[in-house]
């Protein structure tokens, strides 16, 4: 038994939907809260409804990436249609400490449980929206999936082959990365509360989360005016030659490699045995590579694509050059370095499958959770609202037969 | 005003690059102090980097490093010898955190390893954020945002075309989600109770990512199927319309699946007669005739701009939008409103543009308040004031190559 994790004793009711708002649950969960995701059959959540499923069963209880992504939180279900669901949820909200959802702006007042009844039931609440571009401003009703959320940040302009057209991210990178941010908000509200001993409703939009990777190219519009285009793989400030992924033997096969100083450029040359070309004017030094760039990462790729991808890598590590091989998804599952740090676990569903998600994906000294696995609909029904919420039994089967709890 | 949710938190950052620069930066938006370490003579790499304005090399003068540092204060200090070592563990002794982002084994040869960080500072939180993290074959490997990026599968899964090189963001993707990641674990692990206080917290960017996004997606169906995807170039193939479609003065992401949004664009276009057709009517059949489909909506899309496009789709119910670009992002009247772009004075640049804190809290102040400081900018404050040093030797440090 490790130390007590930092959220012990943290209750959570989140209303996230999707995949970004149960990984802020999720997040949470990791760090000791106790979460509960309320959902319902009246509308299954889509995330619930994505193959494939365990043992090919087409079942929202066993979607195999809705369990990755919802692991750690527990669930209940609620028709928050109805003012009866409604007056449930507040009762939950008032014993929990935190609340997370991203709906658009306005839904949860539509639902009766936007910020001032939810404050009303429970003053050190601390609520966290994330909708797609925050609860205020011209944009805020704007919709977007979470693939094309970064299109208006500036992030997709930037995505693409050096000098083509934007090439989409074809998922929601944003999600998983915006779900973190909601634990991160989450996690201030829980700091100032502790100060002050109120709660507050925190706005976290994800465009301005997104942005913050926009950095680079932001500021070199504010220096310069410039309006970067797609890069491909290069240096983000263009600060570092050769930068890039190269081919290598096999199909697809590839490694990312680059030079950024004088003694890797020296590494790279000794790991291709002294070539002559590398000896041009045009490749001297760190200025020279930049700009000669395209005929740099040629001569380079003509060397590497006659290499095994991991070989080459090793290779090149070995000479104190940053090399990794670029993976595909099954390397994932064979990698040494990820099956050596447990990133990918085999675990048991309560259902009575084998699956493999996820482990704990950040290590700490101070030890971990045990892996939740991601919830049946509904699991949580009993212990939420007979025990947390002391329902009696026969009012709580009333509730279920009218399709209260469903 | 109300006090700042992290004020009187102090967090001491070791770093080059992106990754500890950002994560302590999320911590610096919120009231945290940051001391931020750098080496004597060149500073944090990303002073290197720029962008410069009128592309001129200045130390004092890098956007990507005013970015990532706003509110922060500076030192100059070597930690590689003794005096060094000695004089960055004193700092430490008044900090709650130390962020960092060297290779391990560097940190073991300063001595500034968590064993030995531990048995002075017990209550330290350490955190670690490293391309490949502390442990595991590629601990020792050496490493940037890229090579990070594409061993988490992202590239080859998710991003360029089938017959070419897998492609990054355009950005340092790996590096700003790994930071993120660190600073919620390090946030979280500052609420412990003093008695409970002091961990070390291990990220690796790659394994975060392919974790978090490629992981979950992914690995659970490959493991039982034995079948795994690759990127397509295109968008999403499964369903359509799902792409990015040129537009008369740019890109629009082109989004409309469920039967509502389909209707929505097609009023949005005009509702031509081919919108109509039974067969089209599915979000996967749709995709099955991509070839055709997409051209009829390109010959729409090139006749209009990007933010026509959008207005209209999104007034009709279709979640399209336009491709912002930099300039488009960085000039949205609705960034302004919500005061997400901050202006702050330099004395080296003067006045400069940056980016905001990303989560807005009603209840207290945050975001940049302070540029970015200049190398060793507090070495008084911090040296002198702090750790009550003579100006003697402050000089002989500085004599020294220490400060």
């Amino acid at each position: 038994m490790g130390r007590s994790l930092p959220l012990q004793g943290i209750r959570v009711a989140n209303f996230g939907w999707g995949w970004l708002g149960p990984v802020a649950g999720q997040t949470l969960s990791r760090l000791g809260a106790e979460v509960y995701k309320v959902e319902s059959h009246v509308r299954v959540d889509i995330n619930r409804t994505i193959p494939p499923f365990a043992g090919g069963e087409r079942d929202p209880d066993r979607s195999l990436q809705n369990h990755a992504g919802w692991a750690g939180n527990g669930s209940i279900t609620l028709d928050l249609k109805r003012s009866e669901g409604q007056e449930l949820a507040l009762r939950l909200v008032a014993v929990c400490d935190v609340v997370l959802e991203n709906f658009g702006p306005g839904v949860m007042e539509k639902l009766g449980l936007g910020w001032e009844p939810l404050r009303a039931a429970n003053p050190r609440l601390v609520m966290v929206s994330m909708p797609a571009a925050g609860l205020f401003g011209p944009l805020s009703s704007v919709r977007t999936y979470g693939m094309s959320l970064s299109s208006i940040t500036g992030l997709d302009s930037l995505t693409g082959y050096h000098g083509g057209p934007p090439v989409p991210m074809e998922n929601a990178f944003a999600d998983p990365l915006g779900g973190t941010i909601g634990a991160f908000a989450a996690l201030l509200g829980l700091h100032q509360r502790r100060r002050s001993g109120e709660g507050q409703h925190i706005d976290f939009s994800q465009q301005e989360g997104v942005m913050q990777l926009v950095g680079p190219a932001f500021m070199d519009f504010t220096f310069n005016g410039r309006v970067a285009g797609p890069i491909g793989n290069r240096h983000p400030t263009a600060a570092a030659a050769p930068h890039g992924v190269f081919p290598c033997a096999g199909e697809d096969r590839w490694i990312s490699l680059a030079v950024r100083d004088a003694a890797e450029w020296r590494g790279l040359r000794a790991a291709m045995d002294d070539p002559a070309w590398a000896e041009d004017a045009d490749f001297a030094d760190g200025a020279a590579r930049v700009a000669h760039i395209d005929a740099l990462h040629e001569r380079i790729a003509a060397w590497s694509r006659q290499h095994d991808d991991y070989a080459l890598a090793r290779r090149l590590q070995d000479f104190g050059v940053p090399a990794a091989p670029v993976l595909n998804v099954a390397d994932l599952l064979r990698d040494p370095h990820y099956a050596a740090r447990g990133t990918f676990i085999e675990v048991e569903h309560p259902l009575g499958f084998r699956e493999t998600v996820y482990g704990h994906y950040v290590k700490t000294s101070r030890g971990q959770p045990a892996y939740r696995p991601g919830p049946t609909m509904g699991e949580d029904n009993r212990h939420v609202f007979q025990e947390l919420l002391e329902i009696p039994p026969a009012r709580f089967e009333a509730l279920v037969k009218e399709r209260v709890i469903y | 005003m109300a006090v700042a949710a992290l004020e009187g938190v102090r967090i001491v950052e070791l770093g080059q690059g992106v990754s500890a620069a950002f994560c302590t930066r999320l911590f610096a938006d919120y009231g945290a102090e940051v001391i931020k370490i750098e080496m004597p003579g060149a500073g944090d790499v990303t002073r290197s980097w720029g962008p410069f304005p009128a592309d001129e090399p200045h130390l004092e003068k890098s956007g990507l490093f005013f970015v990532l540092n706003t509110n922060k204060r500076s030192v100059t200090l070597d930690p590689s010898g003794d005096e060094g070592r000695d004089l960055l563990l004193r700092i430490l002794d008044g900090a709650d955190v130390l962020v960092e982002n060297h290779q391990p084994g560097q940190m073991r040869a300063w001595g500034l390893d968590y064993a030995r960080l531990a048995e002075r500072i017990p209550a330290l939180v350490m955190i670690s954020i490293t391309p490949f993290g502390q442990t595991g074959p590629y601990a020792a490997w050496k490493g940037c945002d890229l090579n990070a990026y594409h061993l988490s599968g992202t590239g080859s899964r998710y991003c360029g075309r089938p017959d070419e090189a897998p492609l990054e963001q355009g950005t340092f993707s790996a590096d700003y989600f790994g930071a993120y990641v660190a600073a919620t674990w390090g946030l979280a692990s500052l609420l412990t109770q003093d008695a409970e206080r002091g961990e070390h917290i291990d990220v690796s960017c790659a394994e975060a990512i392919a974790a978090l996004f490629v992981g979950a997606q992914n690995i659970g169906g490959y493991a039982q199927d034995g079948s795994f995807e690759k990127r397509t170039g295109v968008g999403m193939p499964l369903a359509a319309p799902a792409t990015i479609l040129p537009c008369k003065d740019g890109y629009v992401w082109m989004l409309a699946l469920e039967l509502g949004q389909w209707q929505g664009l097609a009023r949005a276009m005009g509702n031509p007669d081919w919108t109509q057709t039974e067969l089209f009517q599915d979000m996967f059949a749709r995709a099955q005739h991509a070839d055709v489909i997409y051209p009829l909506l390109e010959e729409w899309t090139r006749r209009h701009t990007k933010q026509e496009i959008m207005d209209r789709c999104q007034e009709h119910g279709c979640p399209s939008t336009a491709v912002f670009t930099v300039q488009d992002a960085a000039q949205h009247p609705h960034l302004d409103e919500r005061g997400f772009i901050v202006e702050l004075e330099h004395s080296v640049l003067g006045s400069v543009r940056t980016l905001g804190a990303p989560v807005l809290l009603p209840q207290a102040p945050g975001g940049p308040r302070s540029a970015a400081p200049l190398l060793g900018q507090h070495n008084g404050e911090v040296y002198g004031e702090r750790l009550g040093l003579g100006e003697e030797r402050l000089r002989e440090l500085a004599a020294n190559g220490v400060i």
